[in-house]
């Protein structure tokens, strides 16, 4: 049925490309993640550009206000604008969530491919190791790792990547485990590949399109857990906004100004949201076996 | 029993449309063993699956399939479903995965039984029993409740044979029953078969690829290409008298016995690769891998015709090489 | 002498433990010796269970055998380690059954075919280039195919490639396991025709592991059938159909199915009891009495003794208690592999 068509002059990588492309665009919920997404990232980068005062200006003539002209989301008990720190607090939340993501991503990947491909011993400790650490749920895998590490946006980025590892290193050493029965592994070894070729050329490009799938639903659970983290005082420190910090600066303020937590926690759930419907989008039509 | 008049069936994927049956027709007699014979793609089990709509959303279904009077394309999905697995039975090639693995042998034929003819519990187990043992499974008080995982692929197949035959069913479609066996066990399955069309006088429909499969068990043999009907004949005339090029060359490429001295002669090759499906070609669908390829293949579409005695071609120069 | 001796091979599995308690051992292979001459075909043929893929592994040296010897030329390889065994890897290839698995989906095919130059430093550059476009062609693939990948081909031109990347170091022994198993008829015929004339070529060794009997028939020069992780009978080609004498080997013949209703309808099937046991737990004894129709005869003995591979005659050795140096085995039918066709 896919009779290949010598005329066509378009290079496999190419015609692979319009094909996930044409996929993507069919899916309605997964390009709205996609929109969502890179504007928040936009913000997050333009962020000095975008937002109309500085993080910390205060306006003590304006505590507590109501939306207005001068204050698009009206300002906190400091007078702070509400718009700005959002827009600030993206920042936080788009460094914690990508590095997390990749740092989680940088260690899970080469662990979970040794405990996959030569199993024995070191894969027993490995994944005995791992199914431990994902006894605790993320959150407070990465609450406990902060307090120890210290109270910081560094140090916080770090606790979520090394708790968000455990989940990763399964999902890698699961596929490690399918791709080493595939036969091309045998037919390597048969060409006397050495345990590196195989890993790094046969293994790993195959296993790519699942990371990364595993890495888009990975960054809104660093996401929330910036916000966690910030809003425990473990991550963001004062003055610094964080969509974390805003909602505990709200806390005591829900009665009187409910906005200054709806407007955050909106943005978390948000970002969270357009970051899972983009991953379930992605996972979808790099799936083989999907029809449309 | 049942006659089947341009069934055509279209899928709609990522790339555009997929032609995988165009205009097939048909008819099984009661009590015969009609093969289906064809290569991968030829859409030999997507014909059958829309006889009982087990398509996929993305296919349209076109054409006529009357068995006992009724079309079945166009009957409710409530009134198909007491046709399909009553009056007509599917048995698949992957008896593993056609197992349900968490429910035992027994139930699952029961089931079958109480839902469809209304049985009680006991008078289901009962004639499970009757079941499994006339498709001579071994010690089949056991097989009751035994799981899937617990029976060899051999005994699996007997089981969806069973199964199938639970509400004795006037047709039975068998797709590659026997293509994820043993040669050995194979040869089980298709005395099993025959003993079946003899013994309850169910009529067969036979999906494969292998023409040894169909010169053991069929009467009359459908060959498929790229979605059409390609020849049709009564069993002994197709492998004595093949007319179409494509069925010659298919029991060309089959290794045969070889006593002489010399050196063998080379199996028959077919050139080139089954068209695309994506579209519906005016011209014969084989023309660009015939020897005996002219203008007039590539630019007309071949009708059958009746060149022998019940034996239709659809070819312009039919005809042993 | 030899290119490949295989002298009483064995390899146990460890079906799977559970805390270090092992749950039982797989026989997979249990006493195997052929030899492989050179520029001879061998047909290894068998059903599931008969380990007919473990050997092909234990030959590759994908696996290491529990016990035996394998010697390619003269050197024991049996249980060389994987860096003393790569210069031996250029001498001794695969080629797969599934074409969809057996070809990285993210390699090109030429990378694919070029990976063993590359990886023994035999060639670079331009030069492997055109080994590579050259492989192709002989083959039968057009050598702009290098650029697609595996997915944009057919199952028989992914064979081409698998068959490229296997031959393109000149090895002396290719194993192919199963290859034409997933592939329609006609594209079937279409690689064995290949294979034979690649043989006649380059003049390889081929150690052909199928369960189809025809194939086998058209191909090899010899045949030995696999039971149960054994070897049963073994003889030149010709006299294995005409004159087959293990009961199994005439059961496996009667129940191929020939394309020709005349003889499928008037021959009759000898048909086996029961299922291929479980190599967890082999019978004892010759392992095939639980399903011999000749069984009442042969016992006890087959019961309690495993039957040598003995020489019945010249070139043709059978592991059965009722057949010795001239002695045959009853026919359980007539002409089982029905040679003598329409």
């Amino acid at each position: 049925m896919s009779a290949v068509d010598t005329a066509t002059m378009t290079s496999p990588r190419t015609r692979r490309r319009v094909l996930l492309r044409k996929r993507f665009l069919r899916r309605p919920m997964a390009v709205a993640g996609l929109v969502v997404v890179v504007a928040f990232v936009v913000v997050a980068i333009f962020a000095p550009w975008l937002a109309p005062y500085r993080a910390g200006a205060t306006d003590f003539n304006a505590l507590l206000a109501q939306p207005s002209s001068k204050h698009l989301l009206g300002t906190d008990s400091l007078g702070r604008d509400e718009l700005s720190r959002l827009i600030w607090g993206a920042r936080a939340s788009m460094q914690a969530g990508f590095f997390a993501t990749v740092l989680a991503i940088l260690v899970a990947t080469p662990i979970g491919m040794i405990a996959g491909y030569y199993r024995g011993w070191v894969d027993s400790v490995i994944a005995r190791l791992t199914d431990v650490l994902l006894a605790f749920p993320f959150l407070i895998l990465a609450v406990g790792l902060a307090a120890i590490f210290g109270a910081s946006l560094l140090n916080a980025t770090l606790a979520l990547g090394v708790g968000a590892a455990p989940g990763l290193i399964r999902v890698a050493r699961g596929e490690t485990l399918a791709l080493r029965e595939e036969d091309y592994v045998p037919a390597a070894i048969a060409n006397g590949a050495t345990d590196r070729t195989i890993i790094f050329r046969h293994i790993l490009p195959n296993m790519t399109s699942t990371l990364l799938v595993q890495a888009t639903v990975t960054i809104p659970a660093a996401i929330v857990g910036e916000a966690v983290l910030s809003f425990l005082g473990l991550g963001v420190q004062a003055p610094t906004p964080s969509w974390g910090t805003m909602l505990q600066d709200a806390q005591s303020y829900l009665t009187q100004a409910p906005r200054l937590a709806v407007f955050p926690g909106l943005a978390i759930v948000l970002a969270a949201l357009a970051f899972n419907v983009l991953g379930d989008g992605l996972r979808d039509i790099f799936d083989p076996r999907t029809t449309r | 029993m049942l006659e089947v008049r341009d069934l055509s069936v279209r899928f709609d994927t990522d790339d555009g449309p997929v032609h995988a049956v165009d205009r097939m027709s048909f008819e099984l007699a009661p009590g015969e063993v009609l093969g289906i014979v064809g290569e991968s793609g030829c859409g030999k089990s997507v014909t059958c699956m829309a006889l009982v709509r087990l398509l996929p959303e993305t296919a349209s279904v076109s054409g006529r399939a009357i068995f006992e009077g009724v079309d079945l394309l166009s009957l409710s999905s409530r009134r198909l479903r007491a046709v399909r697995g009553r009056s007509i039975a599917y048995v698949f090639q992957e008896p593993m995965t056609s197992l349900n693995p968490v429910f035992t042998v027994g139930r699952q034929i029961g089931e079958v039984l109480e839902r469809h003819l209304g049985m009680s519990a006991r008078a289901a187990r009962a004639r499970t029993l009757e079941l499994l043992e006339l498709v001579r499974i071994p010690a089949p008080e056991r097989r009751l409740d035994e799981y899937p995982h617990q029976l060899s692929g051999g005994m699996r197949q007997r089981v969806m044979i069973a199964m199938a035959l639970a509400c004795d069913p006037k047709v039975l479609i068998a797709d590659e029953p026997t293509t994820a066996l043993d040669v050995t066990i194979q040869a089980g399955i298709l005395d099993l078969m025959r003993d079946i069309r003899e013994r309850l006088g169910t009529a067969i429909i036979l999906i494969t690829h292998n023409l040894g499969v169909v010169a053991d068990i069929a009467d009359r043999v459908v060959v498929m290409y790229a979605g059409r009907k390609a020849e049709e004949a009564a069993v002994d005339d197709l492998f004595t008298f093949p007319q179409h090029p494509y069925t010659v060359g298919l029991l060309g490429a089959i290794p045969r016995p070889y006593e002489g001295e010399g050196t063998r002669e080379r199996l028959q090759e077919i050139p080139g690769r089954v068209p695309s499906l994506r579209e519906l070609p005016q011209a014969c669908a084989f023309a660009e891998r015939c020897p005996r390829a002219d203008a007039r293949s590539r630019s007309e579409v071949p009708q059958l015709r009746e060149v022998r005695p019940r034996h239709l071609v659809a070819c312009f120069h039919p005809g042993p090489n | 002498m030899n290119v490949l001796e295989v002298d009483d091979l064995v390899k146990h599995f460890d079906a799977g433990s559970l805390f270090g308690r092992r749950r039982g051992i797989v026989h997979a292979v249990d006493g195997v010796s052929f030899t492989l001459a050179r520029g001879e075909m061998l047909g290894l043929v068998g059903e599931s269970g008969s380990g007919k893929s473990t050997v092909a592994n234990c030959v590759l040296r994908l696996v290491e055998p529990t016990s035996g010897t394998i010697r390619l030329g003269d050197t024991d390889i049996t249980h060389l380690s994987r860096r003393r065994m790569r210069p031996y890897r250029r001498r001794l290839h695969m080629v797969f059954q599934d074409p969809y698995s057996s070809l990285n989906p993210r390699m090109s095919c030429g990378d694919i075919v070029g990976e063993p130059l590359r990886l023994h430093k035999l060639a670079s550059g331009r030069a492997l280039d055109a080994e590579v476009a050259r492989m192709l062609d002989a083959v039968g693939l057009r050598p702009e195919l290098r650029f697609r990948f595996p997915h944009e081909l057919s199952g028989g031109q992914r064979q081409r490639v698998g068959l490229a990347r296997a031959l393109i170091l000149r090895p002396e022994v290719l194993v192919a396991d199963e290859p034409v198993s997933a592939l329609d008829v006609s594209v079937q015929a279409a690689i064995l025709n290949l294979l034979r004339d690649l043989q006649t070529e380059l003049g390889f060794s081929c150690l052909f592991i199928t369960h189809d009997l025809a194939t086998v028939e058209y191909l090899c020069d010899r045949v030995a059938v696999m039971y149960l992780g054994q070897i049963v009978e073994i003889a030149d080609r010709r006299e294995l159909f005409r004159n087959a004498q293990h009961p199994y080997t005439q059961a496996l013949l009667s129940a191929a199915v020939v394309p020709d209703p005349t003889v499928q309808r008037t021959r009759r099937r000898v048909v086996l009891d029961g299922d291929v046991p479980s190599p967890l737990a082999p019978p004892s004894g010759c392992r095939f009495h639980t399903r011999c129709p000749l069984h009442e005869r042969s016992a006890p003995a087959s019961e309690l003794e495993t039957p040598a591979l003995r020489a019945y005659a010249p070139g043709h050795l059978v592991a059965c208690h009722l057949v010795g140096a001239g002695r045959s085995a009853p026919r359980l039918v007539d002409d089982p592999a029905d040679i003598v066709s329409a």
